[in-house]
């Protein structure tokens, strides 16, 4: 058995290494994940990921290949992508799906077009968008970063943020604060969002935040639990993806987020509040 | 007042042809080349006769090019137009539709012999080749580590342009095939302008003949390095042919093309081949992300030892900017790393 | 008569430049029970939330006294019901004016939730997902939500919406309970029969004020038929109001009078 799940970990600092950035990310994530699917805004991390493109070829177009003008160039953008989609949905009549809609592909052609007009076919997303074998020191330290701006946030904010979700209209009775939170919070997940695609990939990325987040629904019907289930899911998905990347010789990438969507399937199924335990209720009921 | 008409014409007629006659002696042919690489060669055979347009240009990524409508335009508008074949140009078969051109595709790696991509890790499956330096090949030690997985993973689904077949595209990394490729051009170029065939003959041979010397070059700065020495790593798995002529070993984690992914155990095998000193020097690559190539050399503690260029050529002003010279950047690039380890 | 804890001065509230109440003009004294009664739309829930500060004035002023802390209960449709929480994280929710932003929930404050649940007899239900309460279990848990937050003034938009007559009645003591206590109550109410029977002053609304004043008075015969004439729907080409005019000055030394108001040409207004 430890020959199976541990040894790898044993012998090959990059395993090591990947797991630690993997297992940071999915305690990064897990929570962030969960509200955004409470907010219906499950599809963001998608729209992100294309989003950043000009802010990337601004700073290719200054820099060259740099890793990191191209990362703040593409952190810069997606906050104002985000910033801007939930002021519309805040300040007009637009609701926050649609405007995070318009304002990605906007950002999106911009990009293409940076792009083109410099006339380089490297192609930047590619170039941009990394691995999790190949975590090296600054990307260990910008996802560990990260991870504690976010659990700080979550923490101190929490009440607020649960508020804002809940029941928005009281919270503006009896606090200003409602709008600064949300926004806060956006922030938040464009910074989880570009730092994961910079150091992990696209795919890991936005798949180790909203997936587990999807799984936990079935297992929880308060917030705080299903933050930790999420982190927990996280963390399975990863070892059990870098397991399989290494004895089954799968990219490490897919088969984390196979991994975790395993874990998805089986929650609807079997979870506690699954498919499975609705069928095969019990057909008892109590007397009062 | 028709005399006047017919007077009118004959002088803006005359005072057209010097322009019809300038063009003449200008270029003969318009070409476009796939690739700055395959470009150098028509340069080479063309000279003044030839415009050639580039599609995919220095420092360019052949694997995930999208193309452009100038693109179209200048297909539409050639009358050659060059490409490796082998699929190594996904975007092609669209582009050529889309353009429209009646000009002729002409296939460079006709005649050459190709490496199949293989999934067998001791030795491979190609036919025997016809040179001579067959004696130098690896001594069957771990040989290419692709899967073919690797090759036929694509995790960003770039809507399906691209997909790789059974062979090694990169032939030109051979200099017995590059003599074949200029070959080729030499033939589409005569077909194409009769009357400059001479020209583009004479230039081919000539050519021919410095890509002769570059191979005994090659082969006797190989033959310098101690066998047990010849063991590289680079980002991803281009180098088949110089390996498959020259009896280097190349192994890569990422595959025959660069939108592939590693898995874990590629990269773990890689850190065995260098950790049991079987590997004696590790390369990024001009076109791909570096960090990969770093996370192993960090690992295993051997210093990166430049950049090889492989399916690009560098900017005119950077070490590679011509075939010839990409050649002898690498040769001296890997010599120098390998030999002071 | 007590002072007022409520001043309206010219009060012009809506959307998009489109008055939903135009020109209103009145006080609320404070420890008055006091209805919100009028058509549908005819700007009743947008007065609650003007008064709770959520909606700015388009013109004119609601001036809440200084010391007066504000609860507003909104129209359950509001809420998301299927936001994983359960009754007491709901309840909670009412803490926030003491505990503010950043501060921790303390012991007392379970206790205090668990009071206020009891109260409203809600004990037990702690633990219930808000998804699985009824129209008038839901109502009550957001009166206990209103109970800890402890403020002076408590507006109720349509408290009774879809509510049994037993959660009715006893949501009707509640509220008198805190009018004994000494809070002002404004809630928006259809039932006439209601009104009359419980509540002492009514504020009646036709997108301007109709009447303000002791239920009896205002609830005449007819201030009814000249509400019936009111313009629900807003009017494409209706000329533009007048600029309003600055708010007056509190008048301390004045009682603040409670009568009825008519606009001399209301159909001018459209």
């Amino acid at each position: 058995m430890a020959d199976i799940f541990i040894d790898p970990f044993i012998q090959y600092v990059f395993m090591q290494r990947a797991l630690a950035g993997a297992l940071i990310l999915a305690v990064s994530c897990g929570p962030v994940g969960v509200f955004l699917m409470l907010r219906r805004m499950s599809l963001t991390g998608d729209a992100m990921s294309h989003a950043i493109l000009p802010g990337a070829a601004v700073g290719f177009l200054f820099y060259g290949l740099d890793i990191l003008p191209m990362t703040i160039g593409g952190l810069v953008v997606g906050l104002v992508v985000a910033l801007g989609a939930g002021a519309v949905s805040r300040f007009t009549v637009q609701k926050e799906d649609a405007s995070l809609a318009a304002l990605y592909l906007i950002s999106l052609a911009l990009g293409v077009l940076l792009v083109s007009w410099r006339g380089s076919s490297v192609d930047l997303m590619h170039v941009l968008f990394g691995t999790v074998l190949a975590l090296n020191n600054e990307a260990l330290g910008l996802i560990g970063g990260i991870c504690a701006i976010t659990l700080a946030v979550m923490i101190t904010f929490w009440r607020a943020l649960v508020a804002e979700c809940l029941d928005p209209l009281f919270l503006r009775s009896v606090s200003r604060w409602g709008s600064p939170v949300h926004f806060l919070f956006l922030g938040i997940v464009v910074l989880n969002l570009v730092g994961g695609f910079q150091a992990l990939g696209t795919l890991l990325s936005v798949g180790l935040m909203m997936l587990p987040a999807a799984a936990s629904r079935f297992w929880s019907n308060r917030v705080a639990p299903m933050c930790f289930i999420s982190i927990g899911i996280g963390m399975v998905s990863c070892f059990a993806g870098l397991v399989l990347s290494y004895h089954a010789s799968l990219p490490s990438g897919p088969a984390i987020i196979l991994s975790a969507g395993a874990v998805y399937v089986l929650s609807i199924l079997f979870g506690t509040r699954g498919v499975l335990i609705d069928l095969l209720g019990s057909g008892r009921h109590r007397a009062a | 007042m028709f005399k006047t008409f017919r007077l009118a014409t004959c002088a803006s007629l005359l005072s057209l042809s010097p322009v019809l006659t300038a063009q003449a002696s200008a270029a003969e042919l318009k070409v476009v080349a796939s690739f700055s690489i395959i470009a150098d060669f028509a340069k080479n055979v063309g000279g003044d006769r030839v415009e050639i347009t580039t599609l995919v240009g220095p420092d360019g990524d052949a694997h995930v090019y999208e193309p452009r409508p100038a693109d179209a335009v200048a297909v539409s508008k050639a009358d050659v137009v060059l490409v490796n074949g082998l699929e190594f140009e996904g975007f092609l078969k669209r582009l050529i539709e889309t353009s429209g051109t009646k000009a002729p595709v002409v296939e460079l790696t006709k005649g050459v012999e190709p490496l199949r991509l293989s999934d067998e890790p001791a030795g491979h499956a190609h036919p025997e080749a016809e040179e001579e330096e067959a004696h130098d090949h690896k001594t069957g030690e771990a040989g290419h580590k692709h899967e073919t997985a690797d090759a036929h993973d694509h995790d960003h689904g770039h809507e399906g342009h691209h997909h790789h077949g059974e062979y090694d595209p990169h032939a030109w990394q051979s200099i017995k095939n590059a003599q074949i490729y200029v070959k080729n051009i030499a033939g589409a170029f005569c077909k194409a302008d009769k009357p400059g065939c001479a020209t583009y003959t004479a230039n081919s041979d000539a050519y021919v003949a410095k890509l002769a010397t570059l191979n005994e070059k090659v082969k006797t700065e190989i033959a310098a390095i101690p066998p047990e020495k010849r063991v590289i790593i680079t980002s991803h798995d281009a180098f088949g042919y110089f390996e498959h002529a020259y009896g280097l070993n190349f192994l890569a984690p990422e595959g025959i093309s660069t939108e592939s992914e590693a898995s874990a155990a590629d990269v773990a095998k890689l850190v065995d081949q260098v950790k049991h000193d079987k590997a004696s020097a590790i390369f990024v690559e001009n076109i791909t992300d570096k960090r990969l190539i770093d996370q192993i050399a960090s690992e295993t503690g051997l210093k990166v030892g430049g950049t090889l260029y492989s399916d690009a050529l560098s900017t005119a002003d950077g070490p590679a900017g011509t075939y010839i010279d990409m050649v002898n950047h690498n040769i001296d690039t890997i010599k120098a790393a390998v030999l002071s380890q | 008569m007590n002072d007022p804890c409520l001043i309206f001065s010219n009060l012009t509230l809506g959307y998009a430049g489109r008055a939903a109440v135009h020109h209103l003009n009145g006080s609320i004294a404070r420890g008055s029970l006091t209805a919100v009664i009028g058509a549908n739309g005819s700007g009743k829930s947008t007065l609650m939330k003007g008064i709770a500060g959520i909606l700015k004035p388009l013109g004119g002023e609601c001036r809440v006294s200084p010391a007066i802390s504000v609860a507003y209960l909104p129209q359950q449709s509001e809420l998301d019901r299927s936001f994983p929480a359960q009754v007491r994280d709901l309840v909670a929710l009412g803490l926030w004016p003491r505990r503010g932003l950043l501060g921790r929930h303390r012991s007392e404050d379970r206790t205090a939730i668990d009071q206020a649940l009891k109260a409203v007899g809600l004990s037990g239900f702690e633990r219930r997902n808000i998804d699985s309460l009824s129209g008038g279990q839901m109502q009550r848990a957001l009166f206990a939500r209103a109970m800890l937050q402890d403020a002076q003034l408590i507006l109720l938009d349509e408290p009774f919406n879809a509510v049994d007559e037993r959660t009715v009645t006893d949501l009707l003591v509640l509220i008198k309970a805190w009018v004994a206590q000494g809070r002002t109550v404004l809630a928006v109410l259809h039932d006439h029969q209601l009104v009359q029977q419980h509540f002492p002053q009514t504020l009646f609304l036709a997108r301007r004020l109709v009447g303000l004043g002791p239920t009896a008075e205002v609830l005449q015969a007819e201030n009814l038929r000249q509400a019936r004439h009111f313009h629900e729907a807003w009017e494409a080409n209706a000329p533009w109001c007048a600029p309003a005019s600055p708010p007056l000055p509190p008048d301390p030394a004045a009682p603040p009078h409670a009568h009825a108001h008519f606009h001399a040409n209301s159909n001018s207004h459209g």
